[in-house]
């Protein structure tokens, strides 16, 4: 195991164990980040490169520009760590960095390059094929099936308003509980619940109006 | 309970939120209002739609990506000690290194050519100044004085001058059509038409020696 490079994580521990909202194992992971042991970054890495990668993609809708987020999360995260003070868990922290850079990089994008036209229309002519974690339990047929019904819905929650869906996206993707929800948005519950129906209820609407099968016409 | 109601705690509803008691009447007023109860299905087939998409598995390139980001930051922590002020110093130090570095070159040759350029004009700053004030004082309706032709233009003029070769006038006469006119030289406020005392100009030019004339045309401009 590698050697701490800071000597101070004696007085360190006893600041994470007076952290509330932190677990233990999240509190060894900020004890390794803060004096800079390898394997602690390795970990964080490992523990939270998928989560936030689906989250910020979900938000964005862009494989290079979630890659570009999730490093800047990632960056400030290793930044920050000595701030951090545990009134929230670890991963209610980092979700609220990756949100906050998702929506700042999107009001960058739209800033920006909004006059921007691409030849490209599929990821797949970008040459950014998208890998998804597959069902072996699945036949082909509804895999093409899954394919169909996630190209429409990740298209509809393109269209609606970024608000309601990164709160959509955290409850029914995500399946974090509305506390938690509440807590890395910094608004109330019942904000949590309203952004929550409005997101469905302008996913309902998206789904309806697509023609095609599967998904849509399951919706009319 | 009202569609409005309904339509309000579809949220909890269909996340299973709500008291045994509250479902109860969501779930008898969806058996009598057929909107409510096409309107809650199809709220739940998009919550499982979601549900089951797989996760978007991030390319192998970003976990190098991250990797060197924490390589970088572990470096960082460790020359400065965890000193924020130092942090921040290094942080500043290495923004106007990356701001600099594209214009290391181009700023020193502008450096190298000023210097130069300098160094060779230096040479041609004359230290002696003379003071030059000229003016071309023929016809001036009211400045009569200084006229070299003391009258107003009525008709064609023609002025002949004499040079001494060094812009300055030694004799001049005029005549139009009503009679001719012989200068004083020695009442003339300026008589250093020719050229003005300038080296640079004394250099690109040869002052003349010789009779020069002169002729002057009314014009008459209409309102």
């Amino acid at each position: 195991m590698a050697q701490p490079l800071l000597g101070n994580s004696g007085a360190l521990s006893i600041l994470a164990g007076a952290q509330t909202g932190v677990s233990e194992e999240d509190a060894r992971i900020l004890r390794g980040l803060r004096a800079g042991i390898e394997d602690a970054y390795e970990e964080l890495i490992a523990r939270y490169e998928q989560p936030v990668y689906g989250l910020v993609y979900r938000l964005l809708g862009s494989q290079p520009d979630a890659c570009d987020v999730v490093q800047e999360v990632f960056l400030k995260v290793f930044r920050a760590v000595n701030s951090f003070r545990g009134q929230s868990s670890l991963r209610t922290w980092i979700y609220r960095i990756a949100i906050n850079e998702a929506h700042n990089h999107r009001r960058w994008f739209v800033r920006h390059c909004r006059h921007e036209v691409s030849f490209e229309s599929d990821h797949e002519e970008r040459g950014h094929s998208l890998e998804y974690a597959l069902d072996p339990g699945r036949s082909p047929f509804d895999q093409a099936l899954d394919n169909e019904n996630r190209t429409l819905i990740e298209r509809a929650l393109t269209r609606i308003n970024p608000v309601f869906r990164t709160a959509v996206v955290l409850r029914d993707i995500q399946n974090l509980s509305y506390e938690e929800i509440a807590e890395i948005l910094q608004v109330s519950l019942g904000t949590v619940k309203s952004r929550i129906l409005r997101g469905r209820e302008a996913l309902r609407r998206e789904l309806t109006q697509q023609p095609g099968a599967g998904l849509a016409e399951a919706m009319a | 309970m009202t569609c409005w109601s309904v339509k309000r705690k579809s949220t909890d509803y269909v996340d299973g939120r709500l008291r045994a008691r509250e479902q109860a009447r969501i779930e008898a007023h969806l058996r009598k209002c057929e909107t409510c109860e096409c309107s809650i299905d199809q709220l739940r087939t998009v919550r499982s739609s979601l549900n089951a998409l797989s996760d978007p598995l991030p390319p192998t390139s970003l976990q190098t990506r991250l990797r060197v980001v924490a390589s970088r930051e572990r470096k960082l922590l460790y020359e400065t000690n965890g000193s924020r002020l130092l942090r921040v110093w290094n942080s500043w130090k290495f923004r106007l290194n990356q701001i600099m570095r594209p214009l290391t070159i181009p700023a020193t040759g502008g450096v190298l050519s000023s210097i130069l350029l300098f160094g060779a004009l230096a040479f041609t700053i004359s230290t002696t100044t003379r003071q030059v004030g000229y003016e071309v004082p023929v016809i001036y309706a009211d400045h009569m004085d200084a006229n070299l032709v003391p009258t107003e233009l009525r008709s064609s003029v023609v002025l002949t001058l004499s040079l001494d070769g060094k812009g300055r006038i030694t004799d001049y006469a005029f005549h139009d059509d009503t009679g001719s006119f012989v200068g004083n030289v020695s009442r003339l406020q300026y008589n250093n038409i020719a050229l003005p005392q300038f080296p640079s100009v004394l250099g690109l030019a040869r002052p003349t020696t010789r009779d020069i004339s002169i002729s002057f045309i009314p014009m008459v401009f209409r309102p």
